[in-house]
């Protein structure tokens, strides 16, 4: 991915920057507003990084605002220590697609702008997925793998179908929380680990190859690969 | 003076004399009139008559007779108060009491108001009336003197009203500004007081319903809403100071030995891994925190949108159900239908997710909780979560609300003590109270969301939803969990 970082504090540039490095992304940093809106709207990036609060006269959100105007579909995912719901859901107005707080997890950062990059290549809703031999029919939510059938509850299907949305990406726990419950807090104890095992029973237990891994310190992944 | 004056208490009361003085001056206007008229017209008959008896005699015995009998009159001084005056045709005096034609007189008969000099008695006005008697001009008048004392009267009176309604009105203005001043005085010293930093004073207050007495309460009840917010972040403070410092007193010694011991590459990086999961607990309770502050400002009032309660509460059941199956707890649901309330969905659901959390910590193995949402009598919607945990002993049911308040029965479990405070918050920015009750063993918290204005839509909409669904709909809606 060609990812552009428009982020003014020199250490937090340099931590994603190393970050994006080693996962094999190319990343370009603006340091300032302006430099930000200048490459933004003149080189083709797959996903822009927003820091909400820029030196200068330009900030995050109007630089989002602009390049929305001028037509620009670029996912773009906010960074910002402004943490209340009210903020988030300005940032996700103005344009942004995605909402991150200071501080952050490079895991999170990194999982959220693979789930950006993908969402915006465009997908049919419909189509049906395909994980190794575990398949899901959306529209007739119908889940199988090998020549078995497996009956999931209502939720259950939401979630596995979230995760094979993005299979071979890593999936937060936060992000499990807000795409499949629409719960925009942290519930403390860890019960999204308690309904990936249970989901796992269903479609991995009697198999020899899990297809619904941990992935430590990150979250998980749906994924035929080693 | 002029402190008094723009005293509103004051300027009230001159302007109730203005308007009594007004009154009384319309009053007395009309009455002077007509009183004045009748007057004159009763003299105007009398000096007519008295004219008439003096012509008599001119008729009966001549000039001289009448002016001899005028003389006479005015001699044995039993003219009394009247004016006569008998002249020549060319107007000079022949008989009578006073001694020249008065000026601006005219020499022709009808009745005249005049001022008139009568020598010993000065200078008066008095109606005079004018007859031509052949070669003579007889002039009779009569001065005010008998009516004055009763026109005095009138005027004294009306003086006097005035005068009593002035100094009334003034002096209930002043009494009243000094009452009002001294109880606006007591105000202004306390709330200086306020002012300098002692919340602990209160408005004097007493039974009556006064509109003084009214905003006193108010402001006791803003000033007890204060104390307890500023109060809650000083103790806030303190705990988040306390509450800090073991996560990073923590990860400071981890990271000092690091640095001391230089240890093997895999034990570095899981020291490490320990250290961020510190950082992970730092900010979590700052997470908590802010989200607390941003609900007690009362921001998050312009979430409110309708949204379904049973649903709500379902999703959230459901989110735990899995949990409470690990820890062999039964966890059911009961609804009665759709619920509509007006509320912020976010909050509602993390306060909910809160109290179900709270419950799965404290119920015990093969435990039961139970989630009710129901709408009650007086329309209000209530969320009750009731477990059969250890529940909370009395003494410790006002400060479980306390933020970083820890009871006894939480040592050991995870949390940093955030969780019923948070509840709290969402439950007052919905307007709304939370009640906790023993079920021997264990808790009851309720929730109760109250039917506020900004539900009066969503009840009508509650009214539609209910109706196709009200009969079979008793039943438990979702059981989950064996």
């Amino acid at each position: 991915m060609k990812i552009l970082l428009v982020e003014d504090n020199e250490r937090v540039s340099q931590f994603v920057i190393k970050g994006l490095q080693e996962a094999g992304h190319t990343t370009d940093h603006a340091a300032n507003g302006r430099d930000g809106m200048f490459l933004a709207a003149s080189e083709p990036y797959d996903v822009i990084i927003m820091d909400r609060m820029l030196p200068g006269d330009i900030d995050g959100l109007a630089i989002i605002e602009v390049l929305r105007k001028a037509g620009k579909r670029t996912p773009i995912l906010i960074l910002s220590a402004l943490s209340e719901v009210d903020d988030r859901i300005r940032g996700l107005r103005s344009g942004g697609d995605d909402y991150l707080t200071k501080p952050f997890a490079f895991g999170e950062l990194l999982a959220r702008l693979d789930a950006l990059h993908r969402r915006s290549q465009g997908v049919n809703r419909e189509a049906p997925l395909s994980v190794g031999n575990l398949h899901m029919d959306p529209l007739t939510r119908k889940v199988t793998r090998g020549d078995r059938q497996i009956a999931l509850q209502p939720r259950e299907f939401k979630l596995l179908e979230y995760l094979m949305r993005h299979a071979d990406q890593v999936v937060t726990r936060t992000m499990l929380l807000e795409n499949v419950w629409d719960y925009h807090f942290d519930p403390q104890t860890n019960v999204v680990d308690v309904h990936i095992s249970k989901l796992r029973q269903k479609i991995d237990a009697e198999f020899e190859r899990p297809l619904l891994r941990t992935v430590r310190n990150a979250g998980y992944m749906v994924t035929a690969g080693d | 003076m002029t402190r008094v004056i723009r005293s509103s208490a004051v300027s009230l009361a001159l302007g109730y004399v203005a308007l009594g003085i007004t009154a009384l001056v319309l009053f007395a206007a009309p009455l002077w009139y007509a009183w004045q008229v009748t007057i004159q017209d009763g003299r105007s008959e009398i000096l007519q008559a008295d004219a008439q008896r003096l012509t008599d005699v001119y008729r009966r015995d001549g000039g001289d007779a009448l002016k001899n009998f005028i003389d006479a009159r005015v001699h044995m001084q039993i003219a009394g108060d009247r004016i006569l005056l008998l002249t020549d045709s060319s107007l000079q005096p022949l008989a009578g009491n006073l001694s020249v034609w008065p000026r601006n007189l005219p020499a022709t008969p009808g009745n005249y108001r005049i001022k008139v000099d009568i020598g010993d008695r000065g200078i008066q006005y008095t109606l005079v009336h004018v007859a031509r008697l052949g070669n003579y001009y007889l002039l009779v008048g009569r001065d005010n003197k008998l009516f004055a004392p009763l026109e005095r009267r009138f005027w004294y009176g009306l003086t006097a009203a005035i005068a009593v309604l002035s100094i009334a009105g003034l002096l209930v203005g002043l009494i009243t500004r000094r009452a009002l001043m001294s109880r606006v005085d007591s105000i202004r010293r306390t709330v200086s007081a306020i002012i300098h930093g002692d919340l602990k004073h209160r408005l004097p207050t007493h039974l009556s319903d006064d509109e003084l007495n009214t905003l006193a309460r108010t402001i006791n009840g803003m000033l007890d809403q204060i104390e307890l917010l500023v109060h809650g972040v000083r103790n806030v403070s303190n705990s988040i100071a306390h509450d800090l410092r073991t996560p990073l007193a923590e990860l400071r010694s981890r990271l000092e030995e690091l640095a001391l011991m230089r240890p093997t590459p895999e034990a570095t990086f899981a020291e490490i891994d320990g250290a961020v999961a510190d950082v992970d607990r730092v900010i979590r309770i700052f997470d908590a925190l802010l989200r607390l502050a941003e609900i007690d400002a009362g921001m998050r009032r312009s979430g409110f949108v309708p949204l379904d309660l049973a649903d709500l509460a379902a999703t959230a059941v459901e989110f735990y159900a899995p949990a409470a199956e690990l820890k062999n707890i039964q966890l059911t649901f009961h609804a009665d239908g759709a619920l509509p309330v007006s509320g912020d969905p976010i909050l509602l659901a993390q306060a909910l997710s809160n109290l179900i959390d709270n419950a799965l910590k404290y119920a015990p193995e093969h435990g039961t909780i139970d989630v009710a949402v129901r709408r009650r009598a007086d329309a209000a919607a209530e969320i009750a979560v009731t477990d059969n945990g250890p529940g909370i002993h009395d003494s410790e049911k006002a400060k479980v609300f306390e933020r970083f308040y820890r009871g006894d029965a939480s040592r050991g479990t995870p949390g940093v003590g955030l969780g019923l405070s948070l509840v709290q918050a969402v439950a007052k920015l919905h307007g709304s109270t939370l009640e906790l009750s023993d079920r021997d063993p264990g808790l009851r918290v309720v929730l109760v969301l109250p039917c506020g204005e900004s539900h009066a839509a969503s009840r009508s909409l509650a009214a539609a939803a209910d109706a196709p669904s009200s009969a079979p709909a008793a039943a438990p809606a979702t059981t989950a969990a064996p």
